[in-house]
């Protein structure tokens, strides 16, 4: 990491063309970082040398724990949707649409957003204080030599973790959004819920919308897994650095959320 | 020995052995701890309005918090709020050309949707996971390294000191950047409507869907996310115990929890604006 790290502040004194060009700088070496990680995780997991225990380690402490605050969000998520929808539900009495343009708008952008940004502030943000105190207290070095490869031992299974957490939990925030939205239809706008599911099966819907929003949830978890895992191998400084890469995991992987969001919304239709 | 040994064994037998708890066990545990953490919330959430208004004022404390909060985060959500405003048209306009062919009212629509909701949630989502990130890590290290304590030694309250600075100043930063990050959602939007689905900016850029109620919705959700999100975080700070990892794991927290307090305000005020503004949906 010659140039300065990713996670170092630059000084705010310099002028504009320094501050330009060491934040280009640091694009690159963050996107050359990710690129040389995922090749290295690529490696282990097409040969299949990924420690699986850890893998169901993680999945465990990244997937079930996150059900709770996943299903909460989700309800709610739901909820508000229908609130959203409902001006223009009223002005044209569409009431039959209500359940289509609430499922519509979940399955394909809110319900994958919403879930990855939630996963991405729980386990990303936890997996980059791990994996960076690790790193601080040299327990990685320690693997390494003991000829344990801290890849195939710590960050494979942990990518695999993390996708396959937010594959399945997106599963479970787009049914409990629907089933939020159409049980807060009726107090909200007095839409029966028969009537909402019936919006929703109408035929507007298929198969591609939900598999659209599954498809941007891999995508998102493996941002989420890349950086979480960059900025906690990368960690410099001890303690304060391990707070520096929870903020630079949480910041990054919500930037990068956005960005994948856009190109495979633009791409997949 | 041998007498020794039914008194070990009995000792064993009486011991129970440590068992996995139960459903009801992690239920009330989960409870408790959810109770608990209210209750800190309250109690810190009160204290900060108690000094807002009574407490001593800290020189260049506010505007360097709004600096920190507010334009440290304009090139952040300048950016996603761009992204968000092309792909938030570009679903709308898909979505649109299934039903009706006509895409003329998608920017009134647009711009409904996002004065009342999504550039004050999506924005303050975004600001909750940078802002509250940073203010839970800053107050999470000083308490590890005791510089919390050494504050009350001083008799100054971290509470007037630490967190009233941080929650003024978001209440003003939330607001102002969520306004400007709506504007550049809307006109990426319209960049993305025009590019796309060949509708005129001029017809885009149509507010005659956007009534008082709209605006009065969306700025108070600015307004009501701005004070909870330092909040929130604080609290996450404060509470931090256990070294470096502490940092770590309150910084979690507070994200998490802010996030999901935005989304909680939002169902709230969203209904609310729902029940008190019905005109404004005609």
């Amino acid at each position: 990491m010659a140039g300065g790290s990713v996670l170092e502040t630059t000084d705010d004194k310099r002028g504009v063309a320094y501050t330009t060009g060491s934040g280009f700088l640091r694009i690159s070496e963050l996107v050359g970082g990710f690129a040389l990680l995922f090749g290295r995780i690529a490696a282990r997991l097409l040969t299949f040398r990924f420690d699986r225990e850890q893998t169901f380690m993680n999945l465990y402490k990244m997937g079930v724990k996150s059900i709770p605050i996943v299903a909460v969000t989700a309800l709610f998520t739901g909820a508000i949707m229908v609130i959203q929808a409902a001006p223009l539900v009223q002005r044209y009495q569409a009431y039959g649409l209500l359940g289509w343009g609430a499922g519509f708008g979940t399955l394909r952008e809110i319900g994958p957003l919403l879930t990855a940004l939630m996963i991405s502030g729980r386990v990303g943000a936890n997996n980059a204080a791990e994996l960076g105190t690790m790193s601080v207290t040299e327990q990685i070095d320690a693997m390494r030599t003991l000829a344990i490869d801290p890849v195939a031992y710590l960050v494979a299974p942990r990518f695999v973790a993390i996708v396959i957490t937010l594959f399945c939990s997106t599963l479970v925030a787009d049914f409990l959004a629907l089933f939020g939205a159409a049980y807060s239809a009726g107090p909200l706008l007095g839409v029966d819920p028969q009537v909402f599911y019936n919006g929703l099966t109408a035929g507007l819907l298929n198969f591609g919308d939900v598999a659209h929003g599954l498809v941007k949830s891999v995508a998102f978890g493996a941002m989420i897994a890349l950086s979480s895992c960059f900025f906690g191998l990368n960690v410099q400084g001890g303690a304060p650095g391990v707070g520096r890469a929870v903020n630079a995991t949480v910041v990054v992987s919500a930037a990068s959320i956005f960005v994948i969001d856009y190109f495979v919304s633009a791409l997949g239709t | 020995m041998a007498a020794n040994e039914p008194l070990s064994s009995r000792a064993e037998d009486l011991a129970p052995p440590p068992k996995e708890p139960g459903f009801v066990h992690q239920l009330g545990a989960f409870a408790i701890e959810a109770f608990g953490q209210a209750r800190d919330l309250y109690s810190v959430f009160v204290r900060t309005l108690y000094y807002s208004v009574y407490g001593r004022r800290e020189k260049g404390m506010f505007a360097q918090q709004v600096f920190e909060q507010g334009n440290q985060s304009v090139f952040f959500l300048t950016v996603f709020m761009g992204f968000f405003g092309m792909i938030l048209v570009f679903q709308a306009g898909v979505q649109a050309l299934r039903v009706v062919p006509d895409l003329t009212l998608l920017g009134a629509t647009f711009l409904q949707l996002l004065v009342r909701d999504l550039a004050a949630s999506i924005g303050a989502l975004m600001l909750a996971t940078r802002v509250g990130a940073g203010i839970a890590a800053e107050i999470g290290s000083m308490v590890v390294t005791e510089q919390v304590d050494a504050l009350r030694m001083c008799a100054a309250d971290p509470i007037e000191y630490l967190v009233v600075p941080r929650f003024k100043a978001g209440i003003v930063a939330t607001t102002a950047v969520i306004i400007w990050s709506a504007g550049v959602a809307f006109v990426s939007g319209m960049l993305t409507a025009w590019v796309y689905f060949g509708v005129n900016p001029r017809t885009f850029a149509n507010l005659g869907m956007v009534g008082h109620g709209d605006l009065i919705v969306g700025l108070t959700k600015c307004l009501a996310y701005g004070a909870a999100i330092p909040i929130v975080s604080a609290q996450s700070g404060l509470s931090t115990f256990g070294g470096s990892e502490g940092v770590g794991s309150a910084t979690t927290r507070a994200v998490v929890n802010s996030s999901l307090a935005v989304i909680i305000l939002n169902f709230f005020i969203s209904a609310a604006g729902l029940i008190l503004f019905p005109g404004a949906t005609q």
